[in-house]
């Protein structure tokens, strides 16, 4: 009797449940599509109680945020209310001499750190939230969902908006750096942006659509070494029927970044924000790491959008090496006189030189396509631009994800002359706030290295990514082109050919250049 | 299959079939539309890892665009469905007698046309709208089979009464409200009629007493809620004994609710049924507040379901004039006088309106029973008006009950209220001002300078009840509120029933709200309010549904039938417990303690469940015969030390924990202080029988703890659950584990 009992109290628990009859999930071709991509278990950081103590704290993400916020709104007001001289004043020395040097290394190893951590979309997320790290349950703002149309451009409208604003930033000599007001101003403009969509739109729409980093630090970041929040069992996330990772938990938000670590097979679209990992209730994520480029490398799922992303991502540091040059100064100065246009960047050559360095490399794996490829690469799918298929994508998006590492080191590289002479500038500009310092000290006319020297680590640096990207395209060539190749030897030796060459072709302009910043 | 265009959003001529996209940006490949289509149009591309739509299959529920985590689904175009089929009431020029106004399906014809409109859903909203879930789904699909024993087979499972239900509930408000056809904007298939067809059809099974067991049980009032109680108390093997004052049993189903609506012949069928089975009606005892504690003394569980049978009175002069009546005497003396047998003409007389012609009575309120009202006026041959100060889109009342009243001539003013009653003696005019209301949550604005005075000989009170006040003290903390609050139910949230808009059959009111709201009272009706005493519900909850009162009394019934309390100088019967131990832990040590005391009732035969207090609702309340509590001390080493913050809220918050043993137990570095004391004031308040704590300080919980650690704290508490200190004896003679 007592028996019956139990049954029957368990059965009201959730008297619902007897109702409840769920389709079985698909299971189909899991192990082998996720085999490649998923982490081993052995590199998990939140298996040790430290690291797992410390990402269930609500004041994490805070805490991180918390002194890129000081340092923020000391950068805005240094930059409105100081010194007129760019070396010295705080707001444009930080910005311009160190930050984007640190954010490219630290996306280079840890993958989207800065995301988890940047005051923009910091500052705007608390507000949405209506608090500083407490789970609340009521967003501030209309929370709509991003339109449908602009949605579907993926990581298009982020490359237009860097497009944009490096455009801004080279047309006003802001990150020169010239007036540190400028500085100020354009992150007053980002903060505001940010803000406006964090109230409009739910979640992080503003950083996975609009931010003018997302792309770069997406892509580049795939290089890095943590894998980010993963499912830690499959098959407990596929029978877990409330997925409060994606809708929100008791203790976590759901991801603000449009991720599920169920399906997560690379970091491109993890913010490190840890709220999957608070929200799971059964405790089956984690942080996991990874080798370096696995997300480069292991994917399955290729997007055309990061692939183009890539591509135009490539011509506009093609266009910063091109511009350090004397024939780019005369091209420029020819178009601005007969377009009539101020000064320097034209729109034109500036768009011009980013859309043939993009559509050469496009251009190029066409060719390979149209030479290496067999019948099987013979397919199309109709569709919108996300979902369609071809023989050109077949080959395009693969090879785009193997130029990853070129793309990566030449950034990098290009940030390494202000890096390296002027980055001690941030010394005397700290103590010129408080009064003291001018140009006359030493450390403002210190340079860490020499232009010859800055000239050697440029293209060992860029090197190094192309040696990257070779064994990068070397794998990705192996595993997704050969297969749909009539000429599989020529498959490897062109794809991995054509990434060397873009690495070549970016320490010639290094060389070129002679650590012109 | 009919094609609709109602729910296009260009309208116009109709569309072969609704346009689905998924977004492959968003979608993550989560299965969470695959494994929830109705119709399985959704399946995987396991290429690309996302959902892919065959539209050919699609009927436009929009069931995946509610329960897309990431809303990467779009769905235009109409819905899919055949049109409802309802059936009209019974049209009468002037409403006469309480022959049933609402009819039932007239055959299988109808019934089964009906039963092809329900999708099956496979995580069917319609359930969770449904306070006492029935397996809706289920019992259709057995319909359609023409298997009437097994439809009632599945519906018998979690209902009692679905001949009442049928009948009289609210389904707008709930099952068909929350139908994912009403969710997507089109009307829901008609489950009550479903349901009234098969109990019409098929005689409710009666109950069937279970093997004897040791376990008394008095039932106080006889309406829905105790109906659910002694169900399943009864087919348990318990002895139930039950106490009604009035001298049928049945309580607002009997007299509450006119024969027109619910005939007596349903009305009275369960405690027909129950009395045959074995259950003991006293009729005509009424129970005082004071006598609770002699029958607590008499059985070893008291289910307190009286009701609430006092009428709400309206802030106007003039109330105490004659010819002021209230809701229930005046339904009581209607339902009697239109019965067979009855004599209408002597209640009109003894309302003091004989002699006038079609007298007008003005009826405040709109809800349902002023529309029980109303209409039972209409058939005393009076001319009804109804006032209600809400706007009618946020008006609670039935939908068809409101169309019904109309049709039977019946006046209806919303944004209407009672200003003052005047007259000699007797009430004749009746004061009215305008009212507006923008808001549901909103109460609305009187418009002082839109009055309007209007003739009167009658006025009914019909606003709603309350319950007894005299039963405050034994029943604390009641009526609980009813919205709820926190994070919605993750089960609730997932099949997509909070999500889009709010259901039209609902007015303004989302029905997964509403769901909520009623799914925590059924919930805390598990909890007892005093040691051995739970209340279900009106009495627990103020004024509810009949199924909303049926499925709480079969929660307390449930948690009766678990808890197994006996009375003083019977014993308990042995059996493993299941232990909730549920923390507050910042540094990790109260966790780790937790844990280790979890361990250790686990080794000791025990069903264990660990979780931060976040994660601890009504219903892991509920679910657990004991609960240990343990926090880490906040405070600046001499000052403020207490418990930590979020325990303190958290125990301030919590439901009444009549009788339920508690263990407490706090971390500590320097001194633990007052949290202990503080923690255990507060349990006592809610009822707790606080039965041993514990302060665990860095030597307890060390390397090498001491036998003052969580193992010898948990066997502090498993002496006491080994019957060694009589319940509610123990948290008078504490022991302090620990320093």
């Amino acid at each position: 009797m007592e028996a019956g009992v139990e049954e029957r109290v368990a059965a009201l628990d959730d008297p619902a449940s007897v109702a409840v009859r769920l389709r079985p999930p698909e299971r189909h071709g899991l192990e082998e599509r996720f085999a490649a991509s998923d982490p081993s278990p052995g590199l998990e950081l939140t298996a040790h109680p430290r690291v797992a103590r410390l990402l269930k704290n609500r004041k994490f993400q805070f805490l991180l945020i918390l002194p890129n916020q000081i340092v923020f709104w000391t950068v805005i007001f240094v930059g409105l209310l100081g010194t007129a001289i760019p070396g010295l004043n705080f707001g444009a020395a930080i910005t311009w001499y160190v930050w984007f040097c640190l954010v490219f290394v630290m996306m280079v190893v840890v993958g989207r750190a800065w995301c988890a951590m940047c005051p923009f979309g910091g500052f705007a997320e608390w507000i949405q939230r209506r608090s500083f790290f407490r789970r609340t349950q009521k967003a501030l703002g209309l929370g709509r969902k991003f339109p449908e149309p602009l949605a579907k451009l993926g990581f298009m409208l982020p490359v237009v908006s860097f497009l944009l604003l490096t455009w801004i930033e080279e047309f006003f000599n802001i990150a020169g750096p010239g007036n540190p007001a400028d500085t100020s101003f354009m992150v007053i403009g980002i903060v505001t942006s940010a803000l406006v969509f964090f109230l409009v739109f739910e979640r992080r729409t503003f950083c996975r659509y609009i931010c003018p980093l997302s792309t770069l630090i997406g892509t580049v970041g795939s290089m890095g070494s943590v894998a980010g929040f993963r499912t830690r069992d499959r098959e407990v996330c596929l029978s877990c029927r409330t997925k409060d990772c994606m809708r929100g938990g008791e203790e976590g938000y759901g991801c603000p970044w449009y991720t599920w670590p169920g399906s997560a097979d690379s970091n491109l679209y993890c913010g490190l924000c840890s709220e999957c990992y608070k929200a799971c209730p059964e405790g089956n994520v984690g942080l996991f790491l990874q080798k370096p480029l696995t997300s480069v490398v292991a994917p399955r799922r290729r997007r055309v959008d990061v692939a183009w992303g890539i591509a135009f991502l490539w011509g506009l540091v093609l266009y910063q090496q091109f511009n350090a040059t004397n024939a780019f100064a005369a091209l420029d100065n020819w178009l601005n006189s007969g377009l009539h246009f101020p000064h320097y960047p034209d729109p034109v050559d500036y768009l011009g030189i980013i859309v043939v360095g993009a559509l050469a490399f496009a251009g190029l794996a066409a060719l390979i396509a149209r030479a290496v490829a067999g019948p099987a690469a013979d397919f199309a799918r109709p569709g919108r631009f996300l979902e369609r298929a071809s023989r050109f994508r077949a080959f395009f998006v693969p090879m785009s994800y193997g130029l990853i590492p070129v793309v990566g080191a030449d950034y990098f590289a290009r940030q390494l002359p202000k890096f390296f002479q002027h980055a001690p500038r941030v010394v005397p500009a700290v103590a010129h706030i408080a009064g003291f310092s001018s140009t006359r000290s030493s450390l403002y006319r210190f340079s860490i290295m020499t232009n010859g020297w800055i000239v050697v680590v440029q293209v060992a640096i860029v090197s190094i990514g192309a040696l990257a990207a070779a064994w990068a395209t070397w794998r990705i060539a192996t595993n997704e082109l050969v297969p749909i190749s009539e000429h599989k030897v020529a498959a490897r030796v062109a794809t991995v050919g054509l990434a060397l060459a873009c690495g070549a072709a970016a320490a010639v302009l290094y060389v070129i250049m002679h650590a012109a910043d | 299959m009919t094609v609709l265009d109602e729910a296009s959003p260009q309208g116009g001529s109709p569309v072969a079939h609704p346009q689905v996209s998924v977004l492959t940006d968003r979608c993550a490949g989560c299965q969470e539309c695959v494994i929830r289509c109705p119709t399985g149009a959704l399946t995987m591309d396991t290429t690309r890892w996302v959902a892919e739509a065959d539209e050919a299959a699609c009927v436009g529920c929009r069931q995946c665009v509610r329960t897309c985590p990431f809303s990467a689904i779009v769905v235009s175009g109409p819905v899919a469905v055949a049109e409802r089929h309802d059936v009209p009431p019974v049209s009468m020029p002037e409403p006469v007698g309480v022959s049933e106004v609402r009819g039932g399906f007239s055959g299988w014809a109808e019934a089964l046309a009906e039963a092809d409109r329900c999708l099956s859903c496979p995580d069917p909203t319609c359930v969770r709208g449904c306070p006492t879930h029935n397996d809706i789904p289920g019992f259709i699909a057995a319909l359609k089979r023409q298997d009437l024993e097994g439809a009632h087979d599945i519906l018998s499972r979690t209902t009692v009464m679905p001949d009442i239900c049928s009948r009289v509930c609210n389904q707008a408000a709930q099952c068909e409200g929350a139908c994912t056809w009403s969710l997507a904007g089109a009307a829901p298939v008609a489950i009550g009629r479903l349901e009234r067809f098969v109990a019409d059809h098929e005689p409710v099974p009666v109950p069937r007493p279970g093997e004897p067991i040791d376990l008394s049980v008095a039932i106080v009032g006889s309406g829905p809620a105790a109906v659910g109680a002694a169900f399943d108390l009864l087919r348990a093997g318990a002895r139930v004994t039950v106490y009604e004052k009035d001298p049928v049993p049945g309580g607002l189903i009997r007299w509450g609710i006119p024969d027109f609506t619910l005939p007596a012949e349903v009305a009275s069928r369960p405690w027909r049924d129950l009395e045959a089975a074995g259950v003991e009606v006293r009729t005509g005892h009424e129970v005082r507040p004071e006598e609770l504690s002699e029958l607590a003394r008499d059985h070893d569980a008291v289910v307190l379901a009286n009701g609430a049978g006092v009428s709400m009175r309206p802030r106007a002069e003039g109330l105490d004039l004659a010819g002021v009546v209230d809701a229930t005497s005046f339904l009581k003396a209607a339902n009697e006088a239109l019965a067979p047998g009855g004599d209408p003409r002597a209640l009109v007389g003894e309302l003091g309106l004989s002699g006038r012609v079609m007298p007008r009575v003005l009826v405040l309120g709109a809800g349902n029973t002023a529309m029980d009202v109303a209409r039972s006026a209409r058939r005393l041959s009076m001319s009804p008006l109804c006032i209600d100060w809400m706007d009618e889109r946020f008006a609670l009342a039935r939908p068809d009950e409101l169309e019904e009243a109309r049709h039977e001539g019946v006046e209806i003013r919303f944004c209407t209220t009672l200003r003052r009653l005047e007259g000699e003696r007797r009430v004749e005019r009746a004061e009215l001002a305008a009212t507006v209301q923008r808001r549901a949550d909103r109460p609305p604005s009187v418009l002082e300078a839109e009055t309007e005075t209007i003739p009167v000989d009658l006025v009914v009170m019909a606003m709603g009840y309350r319950a007894d006040q005299a039963f405050a003290p034994v029943a604390p903390g009641t009526p609980l509120p009813r919205a709820a609050t926190g994070l919605p139910d993750r089960r609730f949230t997932a099949s997509g029933i909070l999500a889009g808009p709010a259901s039209p059959a609902a007015f303004s009111y989302p029905v997964g709200r509403l769901a909520l709201g009623r799914e925590r009272g059924v919930t805390l009706a598990a909890l007892a309010v005093q040691d051995r005493t739970w209340v279900v519900g009106d009495a627990l909850v103020g004024p509810s549904t009949v199924v909303e009162a049926m499925a709480q009394g079969r929660r307390a019934a449930a948690a009766i039938l678990r808890a197994r309390p006996a009375r003083p100088g019977r014993s308990r019967p042995s059996r493993s417990q299941v232990v909730l131990v549920c923390y507050e832990s910042r540094g990790g040590r109260t966790e780790k303690a937790a844990e280790a005391l979890a361990a250790e009732f686990s080794d000791a035969g025990h069903r264990v469940r660990t979780l931060p207090i976040g994660r601890v609702g009504p219903l892991e309340l509920a679910n657990a015969d004991v609960i240990v509590i343990g926090t880490w001390v906040e405070g600046l080493v001499v000052a403020k030390v207490g418990p930590a913050k979020a325990m303190a809220d958290w125990l301030a918050a919590l439901p009444r924990l009549g009788g339920k043993t508690v263990g407490i137990f706090c971390t500590f570095s320097v001194a633990p202080r007052g949290t202990l004391p503080a923690m255990r004031r507060v349990l006592q308040d809610k009822g707790a029988d606080v039965v041993a704590q514990a302060a665990f300080g860095p030597g307890e919980l060390g390397a090498r703890p001491t036998s003052f650690g969580p193992a010898g704290f948990a066997a502090e508490i498993a002496s006491r659950l080994a019957g060694e200190v009589a319940p509610g004896l123990a948290g008078r003679q504490l022991r302090t584990v620990g320093r």
